[in-house]
């Protein structure tokens, strides 16, 4: 039944879910125009690596008890980080042509073998990293994962949580069908890379963020926060 | 057309710069149809629409917020005025969830979203793409210094770059959906530089207001001046690419007629958003992202080029298919531009007599 819950709430939730990783997914899917049955194999990746990154959080979960996540400026300046290594990788993929460096020889060689693996590598990693990323839906998961007694059924509970989410991205694989379709292919890997420069400033943002939530003392944000919706007549929560 | 429905106004001045705007107008149409130069008078007139449109929309802003200035409780209020670089971004977002993610007003108000969403609809289907060149009040900006240097430096721009504003769109449109938000108005808009921004309190809209400078800068000064290219039309403009889809369904396209052409390639040089091509010259076809802003036409020594009417014979009464064009598109030009010239003239008749702008 505990497990049941998990499923339940990935499948309630999984829109937020897709929404989230639809950005990196299309374009990355549009990039690669491979069919539809190769897209189940890259979703696979991505998927696999969303799930590792479940898994990361199961653990720490388990061993933090919650109280780790539940803080404000760690859990922004987590977040943070993870978008900037998710905005390097995109970056790195959508803006640096890897054909172009692909010469004859020992260098050529190398980095043809280097994307025959780079080809799982890829969306196993963007996976992970869209898998670390704290949504609503997914702290939620969080919390409930963490008030489970073993690390085991900590595991268990997101994996049936991974699985309810996982149904809503099968139907990105039909964008195998527009593969035909030359010009997607460089509109697809630009938009990875565009994504990049918008999940940097994302990231920076976000650190920031939790480093001033960390220098500002609670009372000042509360202060803060009447005076701004005093500002737009609306009450204030905190008080 | 120029009063907007609302007859003649009593105010002396308001009336003086209807008048000077009505002549205007009038005289560029005149010439440009008895010159047969399409782009030479359409640029005129399209970048003093949107100087004026500028000075206009800054000035109403300052007399009605104080301001240029953005704040949350306009956006509360839904005093945000709607312009179309929204569009792309919230027709997902409105499937999905019923909502339109923009804090302005439907009906009520300047620039209300339901009056905009009709405009662009109906010139979306009369010229197609061809707003870009005869509509928007921002594309005369970069259109302006893409003008001013007489050789360009930056001659040769990979052609790789012609897909950015449909990556951009894509974007754009996965990330507007996902927040719920318009993301391109949030971070990438280079006109809110000229229009308004957001009331600068945190660092975060400091951050967005420096993107938003730089990005004006950059991609409708420098890069202009540069290329004499219209750089943020033809390589960043992401409503621009979603324009660019409303040129499958419309009638009016640009052709080369091959038994004229030299292959001088003038017109690919030319083309100020990269619609041409070495292959559109042996196709014929303009790319789907032309504007149709026919410099092109007149740049051509042999005119092989012209505006052409789907489903009519190619080289035949090519006039009469500029004439057809150019009647709805200068019609939509000077309805949207002859509101911003009279304003624009009126605040400078203001400034003469009262020493300010803002009443």
């Amino acid at each position: 039944m505990k497990y049941m819950k998990g499923f339940l709430l990935g499948l309630a939730n999984g829109t937020f879910c897709l929404a989230y990783c639809a950005p990196i997914l299309v374009p990355y899917l549009l990039s690669e125009a491979k069919d539809t049955k190769r897209n189940y194999i890259i979703l696979s990746y991505f998927l696999s690596g969303r799930l590792l990154g479940y898994f990361a959080f199961a653990v720490l979960a388990w061993i933090t008890n919650v109280t780790v996540i539940q803080n404000l400026a760690n859990r922004t300046a987590i977040l943070g980080v993870v978008y900037i290594a998710l905005a390097i990788l995109l970056m790195v993929y959508g803006f640096i042509n890897k054909e172009q460096h692909c010469a004859a020889g020992l260098f050529g060689t190398l980095k043809n073998k280097m994307s025959d693996r780079y080809q799982a590598l890829l969306p196993a990693a963007l996976g992970l990293l869209t898998g670390l990323n704290l949504c609503p839906p997914f702290l939620l998961a969080f919390a409930a994962a963490a008030a489970n007694d073993s690390l085991w059924n900590c595991i268990l509970f997101f994996l049936a949580f991974f699985i309810g989410t996982s149904v809503y991205f099968t139907p990105l694989t039909a964008i195998g069908l527009f593969r035909r379709h030359d010009f997607l292919r460089p509109i697809g890997r630009l938009a990875v890379g565009a994504l990049g420069v918008y999940y940097i400033y994302f990231g920076f943002v976000t650190i920031q963020r939790s480093i001033h939530s960390l220098w500002i003392p609670a009372e000042t944000i509360r202060v803060q926060a009447e005076v701004r919706l005093k500002r737009l007549s609306l009450p204030c929560p905190c008080s | 057309m120029i009063t907007g429905g609302s007859g003649l106004p009593k105010d002396s001045l308001q009336l003086t710069a209807m008048i000077m705007a009505y002549i205007l107008i009038n005289g560029i149409f005149y010439l440009m149809v008895l010159s047969i130069k399409t782009d030479k008078y359409r640029s005129l007139l399209f970048v003093i629409y949107a100087v004026c449109f500028v000075i206009t929309f800054i000035s109403n802003l300052v007399e009605v917020r104080g301001s240029m200035i953005v704040t949350q409780e306009d956006m509360v209020q839904g005093h945000t005025p709607f312009c179309h670089m929204v569009i792309p971004m919230i027709i997902v977002p409105a499937a999905l969830t019923r909502t339109i993610i923009f804090p302005g007003s439907m009906l009520e108000g300047f620039a209300a979203i339901g009056t905009m969403l009709v405009l662009w609809l109906g010139a979306s289907i009369v010229l197609g793409r061809g707003w870009c060149s005869w509509a928007c009040f921002y594309g005369g900006l970069d259109e302006g210094f893409s003008r001013i240097a007489k050789k360009p430096t930056i001659k040769n721009i990979n052609k790789k770059w012609t897909y950015l504003p449909f990556a951009i769109l894509l974007v754009i449109v996965l990330t507007s959906a996902a927040t719920l938000s318009p993301t391109y108005c949030a971070w990438l808009c280079p006109f809110k530089a000229v229009t308004e921004f957001e009331e600068i309190s945190s660092s975060t809209i400091l951050l967005q207001t420096i993107i938003f400078f730089s990005l004006f800068i950059g991609l409708v000064i420098v890069l202009p001046i540069l290329t004499k290219r219209r750089i943020q039309c033809g390589l960043f403009c992401p409503m621009g690419a979603f324009q660019s889809l409303t040129n499958k369904f419309n009638i009016f396209e640009v052709r080369i007629d091959p038994e004229k052409c030299a292959q001088c390639n003038l017109c690919v040089k030319t083309c100020p958003t990269f619609s041409l091509d070495e292959e559109s010259v042996r196709s014929g076809k303009s790319r789907i992202t032309c504007t149709k802003c026919g410099k092109c036409i007149d740049s051509c020594p042999k005119q092989a080029v012209s505006f052409h009417i789907k489903g009519t014979p190619l080289g035949v009464n090519f006039e009469a298919a500029r004439l057809i064009f150019i009647y709805p598109a200068f019609l939509f030009l000077a309805v949207m531009g002859s509101g911003m010239i009279t304003g624009a003239i009126y605040r400078a008749l203001l400034l003469a007599t009262t020493g300010s702008m803002i009443k």
